[in-house]
């Protein structure tokens, strides 16, 4: 258990810092590299938390296909790939001000503990075990996901796609 | 389990450690450094390169990658599945085929709408 | 080695299965029917919502749970399904005319439209928060799309971005609350969710706490209450007419369902702390809705400033809670749809290709040039201001009613000013259409029997409803009391 901590901090840090770089950075193709990093980072973490089915997704869907859609999209627009895009505006202080209260928090909450939660953590290989919830417990909901996923893919190409006609 | 995951830890910081301490210490230390422009340039496979490489991207590559994303999420739902199939039987055979079904209409729909031609 | 055999009640879910198969079999006739023959796809959407219909009535006989009790099938849930069969069938009514004037031969539109109210009937059965997270999704990435259908104009694709930036955020938010809300009690049913806090669990939990916070700031995006409105009016603007009136009359039913369920039912013990934080969120929303739609001259944005504001009334009853709160939000939802979709519905029709006549003066002396459409808009604005005897008072009466009933009497006051502040603005479109000299070289309308039965059936149900509202309010009393236990 003594050697999860030092590298929980090692992932931890490069998460926080590749995002920072994510959202501060000047140079929108830096930061969806970045990103790329940040989402390696929290699959770390899932390993970690022996959510390894779910780092393998992170890994798969994040850093596989978002980046690279991100990446298009930037390569898409004519001159957003410049360098030395805007990244602050005017509402810099009252989204601060926002975002940090949420912080504080959620560090609160944090710090007060979890009282109640009882969830039994898995010892063994959990992929079995999603997959065997998934097709039981939780069908309807994963059905529904394959409309979802319908609805999305007619969407992106009625939104993304040329009208031919 | 988290611990067999250590193994895969090493062998990327290996792996990167491996790539920086050769190319960036030893390699340095090594080669004769005698630049001139033609070696300055970027590589692209001996072509001489023409303008940058910032330029504006076809739309097509982002529709394939949106195409793409959708079927990732079916693939990695299909994964458990397959993984806890031999204890879950038949009905959770039909279960994934409804589901692959649902997702086919896609394909179809998106094969139909020339959504997978190189136009 | 053991067989677990799924707990599928086919059931349970046929409406929802006779949606989501119309929905399919649209996406693929599609493909073969010529550009500009997508006419039918109406019609066979309507037929999948009428048959879904249908099927809903069995269901009514005894309330049950089903999918592991993932899904609840009690009156309340049948209550907003059938609600929203009616929304998605007026829709659609409303459309045909629309998309022909506008030249949107595409007849994904059916489709998405159908998998919208899958979405929506889902929030409205889902036991699980699993369940009702999809829902919502599903509902919304088909309304992002819906939104932005008119790809050559500039407003509409300004309205799908707005729409999914913020609809992904505010779902960031929600998914959050719904992770608090695990982590305080261990699960996600919210049957078991309202077990645990019933049995004298720690109710100073602080993620309990976050968890309701965030869960109350994800359903005020999609409801469109201050301080979550801001993108309303825009979106609202630049969508699609009809798809407009759905999202208002829809979207706003559904996420007040699945946040009734959670907060009325699962969150019960809570109510006195997340009754302070709504109370101060109706105020915000109703009054800040009305005082805006003053100043507003596109008649688009005007509604959608009103309809910020109805949710603030929504927010009244909920606050106020109890039979008699709930109840009436189901009335008020039901009117608010109709006198909604039939304003709309006017809207369309006056309308004209390439010049919608959105803008206020536009409906100067439409009274006189067209008086059937005219004084079905004069209903509709007499209803949402909430003059009998339509079913926009009986609503708003129900509504203050139980607040002061329930005690919130100063919440009561704020309501009834507000109300009268918005006869202002409604009025002012009726005084435009009557008490106007007409603009001149004004076009003729072209109007079709789905838009006149959807007009006839938007009046009917407004005036019914205001004249003798005594057995939808005993269903909705019926439809309520499942979720107070």
């Amino acid at each position: 258990m003594s050697i999860e901590l030092p590298v929980f901090y090692f992932l931890a840090a490069i998460t926080i810092g590749a995002a920072l770089i994510v959202v501060l950075g000047r140079n929108i193709v830096h930061c969806a590299f970045s990103l790329v990093l940040a989402f390696f980072g929290v699959a770390g973490l899932y390993v970690l938390l022996d959510a390894e089915f779910l780092a393998a997704v992170q890994v798969l869907i994040y850093v596989g296909g978002i980046t690279i859609l991100l990446l298009f999209a930037i390569m898409l627009t004519s001159r957003a790939s410049g360098p030395g895009v805007r990244i602050l505006n005017e509402q810099l202080g009252l989204s601060a001000l926002i975002a940090g209260g949420l912080f504080f928090l959620l560090i609160y909450a944090l710090w007060k503990g979890i009282p109640a939660l009882a969830i039994k953590v898995p010892t063994q290989a959990n992929v079995p075990t999603i997959g065997r919830v998934l097709m039981t417990s939780y069908v309807l909901p994963f059905e529904v996901a394959s409309v979802l996923l319908l609805a999305a893919l007619v969407g992106a190409l009625i939104l993304a796609r040329k009208e031919k006609d | 389990m988290a611990a067999d995951y250590a193994y895969v830890g090493l062998f990327l910081l290996v792996g990167i450690l491996f790539v920086v301490f050769t190319i960036e210490v030893l390699s340095r230390l090594l080669r004769p450094s005698r630049p001139n422009p033609e070696k300055l340039s970027t590589y692209e496979c001996g072509e001489r390169p023409i303008g940058g490489s910032w330029i504006q991207f076809h739309v097509r590559y982002y529709l394939y990658a949106l195409v793409y994303i959708v079927f990732a999420v079916e693939t990695v739902f299909l994964f458990p599945w397959a993984v806890a199939f031999h204890r879950l039987g038949f009905f959770a055979f039909i279960e994934m085929m409804i589901f692959i079904a649902i997702l086919l209409v896609g394909l179809a729909y998106a094969w139909k709408k020339g959504a997978l031609e190189w136009v | 080695m053991e067989i677990t055999l799924p707990p599928v009640d086919l059931g349970a879910i046929t409406p929802e299965l006779i949606v989501t198969g119309t929905a399919l079999v649209i996406l693929l006739v599609d493909l073969f029917l010529p550009r500009d023959r997508k006419t039918p796809l109406a019609y066979l959407s309507l037929l999948g919502l009428v048959l879904a219909f249908a099927a809903s009535l069995p269901l009514w006989g005894r309330a049950r749970y089903a999918f592991k009790e993932s899904i609840s099938l009690d009156p309340f849930s049948l209550f907003f399904s059938s609600l929203f069969l009616l929304i998605a069938a007026l829709t659609i009514l409303i459309s045909t005319n629309y998309l022909e004037r506008e030249e949107i031969h595409r007849g994904e539109y059916y489709a998405l439209l159908l998998f919208a109210t899958l979405g929506m009937m889902l929030l409205a059965k889902g036991m699980d928060l699993v369940v009702l997270f999809l829902g919502l999704e599903t509902l919304s990435i088909s309304l992002y799309t819906l939104a932005g259908f008119m790809r050559a104009r500039l407003r509409s694709n300004e309205s799908a971005l707005k729409y999914l930036l913020l609809g992904a955020f505010a779902s960031g938010f929600l998914l959050y609350g719904i992770a608090f809300l695990y982590g305080a009690t261990g699960t996600t049913n919210l049957k078991k969710v309202a077990v645990f806090l019933g049995k004298g669990a720690p109710l100073s939990d602080p993620f309990l706490f976050i968890g309701a916070g965030l869960l109350i700031v994800g359903f005020g995006f999609k409801v469109a209450t201050v301080p979550f409105h801001m993108w309303a009016p825009d979106v609202y603007e630049g969508a699609p007419t009809s798809v407009t009136a759905f999202m208002i009359a829809g979207t706003k039913a559904a996420a007040f369902s699945a946040f009734l369920r959670i907060f009325l039912y699962s969150l019960a013990p809570l109510k006195p702390n997340w009754s302070a934080v709504l109370w101060v969120l109706a105020v915000l929303t109703m009054t800040l809705g009305n005082v805006v739609a003053i100043a507003q001259q596109n008649i688009k944005r005007m509604l959608a400033y009103s309809s910020i504001a109805h949710a603030g009334y929504i927010l009244v009853a909920v606050v106020a809670g109890g039979e008699l709160g709930g109840s009436s939000i189901l009335f008020y939802l039901l009117a608010y749809a109709l006198m909604n979709l039939g304003a709309f519905a006017v809207v369309i029709l006056l309308g004209q290709k390439g010049e919608e006549n959105l803008n206020l003066p536009d409906y100067a002396g439409v009274g006189y040039r067209h008086p059937l459409p005219a004084l079905a808009m004069a209903i509709f604005m007499f209803s949402l201001a909430g003059i009998p005897p339509t079913a926009g008072f009986m609503g708003k009466f129900y509504v203050f009613s139980a607040a002061v009933k329930a005690g919130y009497i100063g919440l009561a006051i704020i309501g009834v000013l507000n109300s009268v502040v918005s006869v202002f603005f409604y009025l002012r479109v009726t005084v435009m259409m009557y008490m106007r000299e007409p603009r001149a070289e004004v076009g003729p309308i072209y109007t079709s029997p789905a838009l006149a039965a959807a007009l006839v059936i938007a009046v009917w149900g407004t005036l019914q409803l205001g004249l003798f509202p005594g057995r939808l309010l005993e269903l909705a009393l019926r439809s309520i009391r499942p979720l107070l236990g």
